[in-house]
């Protein structure tokens, strides 16, 4: 599967310039943490394994391109939907509607 | 699954993501902020702290090495649930660490992980030539010492504890572990006595 | 918890493959080591991995396995692990076997 890269032959030089990490990553991070953190009153809403579980679900040229977090978030979105905790359409649509707001141009 | 266009604006997802948790009770901003706040003090220096008491108290360093979660507590640092090992270079030996699945890391000690360890590059090299790996980060070890990789597959997470480096007998605990880098603690750096980079 | 493995027993990976979720890398699969240490048991991450928490706990173990046998094509190679090196992994006991050969 996508994921499992041990000893797939890659030959890149690995990339050592660190970016630093975002205020909605840092809060992707969190939201993980938060959501499957056992201690919670009412129990976890998802497991840490289910979060990997759905980023290896991704087709392997976003798991490729796309961000760490931004992995992290469709993931997160997807085993909640599944669970019927949030509507990942509804979702998609607000957040299309904060870009919006905000003014920038989107494609 | 949401289309995962690679142009999208993720920061407006995440925002969207929230306000619906925080709209249906499972969270409140609050929470997040929280967990943000102690996700920044988790940090390189109590895995420094943690080393250097290893390098001055041997029977601290026995203990590190049999129960590497127990030991830490005993310093006063929170780790949660982790399941720590703690992976002794000597000089027949060098540890490295990496996590060819995903990207665990023990985070409580070390802070987030840098990106390069969650690379596919890293993650892919580091179990099949981690020799190659060691010399792209500048370390050549002398002959006779040995590569031992340790795969975070499963529930364990790994520190590795460096040697003492040469030239720092004169110095005291603190500034001893002020040599000590993240790098060091993953294997891709050897500390030196000296001012440490990072 | 019976503990089917202990520490410095030869063991040899399942060659199997998995649908959904594991924790078992692929270049280790077929392959033969020694445990290394019982970690203790813990919750199934391939059972986890679908939202199942109430599983029971299996035994994990850590399995220490030469590099020069797991990349026996790479010898050659500059920056190719020499005869000491190896790597440990973590292996959950349904992915062990005990290996009979010396």
């Amino acid at each position: 599967m996508v994921h499992d890269v041990g000893g797939s032959s890659v030959r890149e030089p690995i990339v050592r310039a660190e970016h630093a990490v975002l205020p909605w990553e840092l809060r992707v991070d969190a939201l993980m943490w938060t959501l499957t953190d056992a201690a919670r009153p009412g129990g976890p809403h998802m497991t840490v394994d289910e979060l990997r579980r759905g980023i290896e679900a991704l087709p392997p040229d976003d798991y490729r391109e796309l961000g760490y977090y931004a992995k992290w978030l469709l993931s997160m979105i997807a085993v909640l939907a599944e669970r019927g905790i949030v509507d990942a359409a509804q979702i998609e649509r607000r957040a299309d509607e904060i870009v919006r707001e905000r003014g920038h141009v989107h494609p | 699954m949401i289309p995962a266009h690679r142009e999208r604006d993720f920061e407006a997802l995440e925002a969207a993501f929230r306000e619906m948790l925080v709209a249906r009770g499972v969270l409140s901003d609050r929470d997040v902020e929280e967990r943000v706040e102690r996700m920044h003090a988790c940090r390189p220096a109590l895995g420094a702290q943690v080393v250097a008491r290893a390098w001055f108290d041997p029977d601290f360093r026995a203990r590190l090495l049999a129960d590497g979660s127990a030991a830490v507590r005993e310093l006063g640092i929170d780790v949660g649930a982790l399941k720590l090992v703690v992976v002794a270079n000597d000089e027949r030996t060098h540890n490295l660490i990496v996590c060819t699945l995903c990207s665990c890391y023990p985070r409580m000690l070390l802070g987030m992980a840098p990106d390069w360890y969650k690379s596919v590059a890293y993650r892919a090299r580091a179990v099949r030539e981690p020799r190659a790996v060691l010399a792209e980060f500048g370390v050549v070890l002398p002959p006779g010492v040995a590569v031992r990789v340790h795969d975070s597959t499963a529930d364990m997470r790994y520190l590795v504890l460096p040697m003492r480096p040469r030239g720092t007998e004169g110095l005291d605990e603190a500034a001893c572990a002020a040599l000590v880098t993240r790098d060091a603690m993953i294997g891709v750096a050897i500390p030196e006595a000296g001012p440490a980079r990072t | 918890m019976t503990y089917a493995f202990a520490a410095g027993d030869r063991v040899r990976v399942t060659e199997r493959s998995a649908t959904g979720h594991t924790r078992t890398p692929r270049y280790i699969k077929g392959k033969c080591g020694v445990v290394e240490r019982v970690c203790g048991a813990f919750r199934n991450p391939e059972e986890l991995a679908y939202g199942r928490t109430d599983g029971p706990c299996i035994p994990l173990y850590r399995v220490r396995f030469s590099l020069s046998d797991v990349w026996r094509s790479d010898a050659a190679r500059p920056g190719a692990a020499v005869a000491a090196d190896t790597v440990d992994v973590e292996l959950y006991e349904h992915w062990l076997e005990r290996d009979g050969t010396s």
